[in-house]
């Protein structure tokens, strides 16, 4: 313990004697560092933003939509029979499906919101009140859609965050009305922030949920008209199971039951977003991995600079390893010795390069889109293998110390 | 019986050419006794000194040291005789740079083990002998050669060897502080310590109560100094 304690401070002492060599000796191990947090820090980051993208939709829903159509496809479908999504469709499913939980039916059209002189587009989504429980809704203000207001048809609704305050800037907008085309809405509520989603998933498109105004679906379906009398009384179905193991098994009989009540007209689409999520955890999994090694691989060159320098330092002290031997400094003494000065400079590497690599993740999450998520796992692996690095490479130029000849290297000028 | 060396041959290989260095070698050096070797240059004096100080093995022979037969030790068990037994003095001091002339004292403690609370009192009072209490924070650069030189002795003796090795102590330094070294070694001699120098002065050797002679790897005379 002694022994090595007195190493350890011997070998700073020593380093700090060579503060610029030390330094650059050190250099790669700090980027290498550095840049293994960065790396994982993106993917983590990168992961999280693409799992609550999910969780938005819902890790054990599965999302029904009816298929965009032009007029005249719509109606070749409705000849054949079928009538689209619609509200029985919700309760065949719930009724029938094994797992399922709730099922949610809705409307949606994007239509002009006005209050006042203020006006903006919105995308008006007619739901029934447990969507809420099914997508983890939740308002900042107010409340959301009540059954009782859903079964009277009642005018009111719910907005989303970004059109609460478009509409009403910092004005309180429960109690308020708002004008949707030609019909009056109070405002009963307004909805938390909710994550963009900016990209689309399966084939649901983008869409920015805090642009959106809820309102129940029996009001939607009688008080706003249908630009198409063809249009399916229903866009959307959002079926909650009770947990993901049931969802593929769920999704096959969905899709063989409204096959049958929509007389094989394939015009519905069933999106899973957990398998979604799944698959593009498999790939950014491969991604990261591709990354991972880039920057490992700058680690070990990192530890090669540190073999290098550690080298010409064995031949330059020479004469010290001879003075120490005749001292009566065994092999073993030299080798720890030389050792420990790698350790230390690589566990200052790597401290150096955890700073950095945090500094880094957090300065690319603050100025670029790209967000960073920093774990402790990544810290930890990649200061332990910077320091695993340190010893694998330190150890050939402290084994070469230690079996320099007393004689002659006591000698050695 | 301190050393007892029975015709001892050491060989060395250059270029493919065996070079006798010493040729059989027959010596004994009893405790506290006070020897200068002496030889020009080539002599085989300085590897008869390696191998005395256990930093080399001969080629054939046998070497007792302390009644123990060291030819056939290990590196480390030879590492533990040096750093126990044998206080190393060198022409060119050795003293490490970077290091103060107590930390250069404490060395041979560190390696022995020792906590460092002893190996501070230990050595400050081995650099008290040598009359350098008030250099010890110094580093040798900031010495002058007597002063080094005396750090040396300091960090030689600081484990109580027993036997010191002297390989032309004096070879570095003027006639002044030449003469002050000596006065050190006479005064070690007086407290029991077995001395050993190796030289090719002859002020130096006159200094020592016994001069052995050497020329092309033999012993050509061993005779007491009695001045």
């Amino acid at each position: 313990m002694q022994q090595i304690r007195d190493n350890i401070t011997k070998a700073i002492l020593s380093l700090i004697d060579h503060k610029f060599r030390s330094f650059l000796t050190i250099l790669g191990i700090i980027f290498g560092t550095a840049s293994v947090i960065a790396m994982i820090s993106i993917g983590e980051g990168t992961k999280k933003q693409a799992i609550a993208k999910y969780q938005d939709l819902g890790v054990s829903n599965i999302i029904i939509r009816d298929k965009d159509m032009t007029d005249a496809e719509l109606q070749t479908v409705r000849m054949k029979f079928s009538k689209g999504l619609s509200v029985e469709d919700a309760k065949v499913i719930s009724d029938v499906v094994p797992g399922v939980v709730s099922v949610s039916p809705q409307s949606e059209m994007k239509m002009e919101a006005k209050v006042g002189d203020r006006s903006a587009k919105a995308s008006v989504i007619g739901v029934t009140p447990n969507i809420v429980s099914i997508l983890n809704y939740r308002t900042a203000k107010g409340d959301f859609l009540t059954t009782d207001q859903y079964d009277r048809q009642l005018k009111v609704c719910v907005l989303g965050a970004s059109i609460a305050r478009e509409l009403f800037s910092y004005d309180e907008p429960v109690g308020k009305s708002v004008k949707v085309e030609d019909q009056w809405f109070e405002v009963i509520g307004v909805m938390q922030p909710k994550a963009l989603f900016t990209e689309t998933v399966g084939e649901l498109a983008s869409r920015d949920l805090n642009n959106d105004i809820y309102i129940p679906l029996s009001t939607f379906n009688k008080r706003i008209p249908k630009v198409n009398p063809f249009t399916s009384d229903v866009k959307q179905l959002t079926v909650k199971l009770g947990n993901s193991e049931q969802l593929l098994p769920a999704a096959v009989v969905v899709r063989s039951l409204l096959n049958r009540r929509h007389f094989n007209n394939d015009d519905f689409s069933i999106i899973v977003p957990y398998e979604l999520m799944k698959q593009e955890e498999k790939e950014t999994r491969i991604y990261n991995l591709l990354l991972l090694s880039i920057a490992a691989i700058s680690l070990v060159v990192g530890g090669i600079g540190i073999m290098n320098i550690m080298l010409a330092s064995v031949l330059e002290r020479t004469q010290e390893i001879g003075i120490r031997r005749a001292v009566g400094g065994k092999k073993k003494h030299i080798m720890s010795q030389f050792v420990t000065e790698a350790v230390v400079l690589s566990v200052a590497g790597g401290i150096i390069g955890v700073i950095l690599g945090v500094t880094l993740s957090l300065v690319i999450s603050w100025t670029t889109a790209v967000q960073t998520t920093i774990t402790l796992y990544s810290i930890l692996m990649a200061f332990s293998f910077s320091v695993i690095v340190g010893i694998t490479f330190g150890y050939l130029p402290a084994k070469q110390a230690a079996n320099l000849r007393p004689i002659e290297s006591i000698r050695h000028e | 019986m301190l050393i007892d060396i029975q015709n001892l041959v050491k060989d060395y290989q250059m270029d493919s050419v065996d070079v006798a260095a010493l040729r059989g070698i027959n010596l004994q050096v009893q405790k506290n006794e006070f020897v200068a070797i002496m030889g020009p240059s080539g002599s085989g004096k300085s590897t008869l000194m390696n191998i005395l100080g256990c930093l080399d093995n001969p080629t054939s022979g046998v070497y007792r040291f302390n009644n123990t037969d060291v030819t056939g030790l290990n590196d480390d068990e030879l590492s533990d005789i040096r750093n126990k037994h044998i206080g190393f003095i060198f022409q060119s001091f050795n003293l490490l740079k970077r290091m103060s002339a107590l930390e250069n004292v404490e060395l041979p403690l560190m390696y022995a083990g020792i906590d460092k609370a002893k190996r501070m009192a230990m050595s400050k009072q081995a650099l008290e002998k040598v009359g350098l209490a008030d250099r010890m924070k110094h580093r040798p650069s900031e010495l002058s050669g007597g002063q080094r030189q005396r750090v040396a002795i300091a960090r030689a003796l600081v484990n109580n060897p027993g036997m010191i090795l002297a390989d032309e102590p004096t070879g570095a330094l003027d006639t002044t502080s030449s003469m002050e070294i000596m006065d050190v070694f006479k005064q070690l001699h007086t407290e029991g310590n077995t001395i050993i120098v190796i030289t090719h002065e002859r002020e130096i050797a006159a200094c020592c109560k016994r001069i052995i002679l050497i020329r092309d790897g033999l012993i050509t005379s061993d005779t007491p100094n009695l001045n």
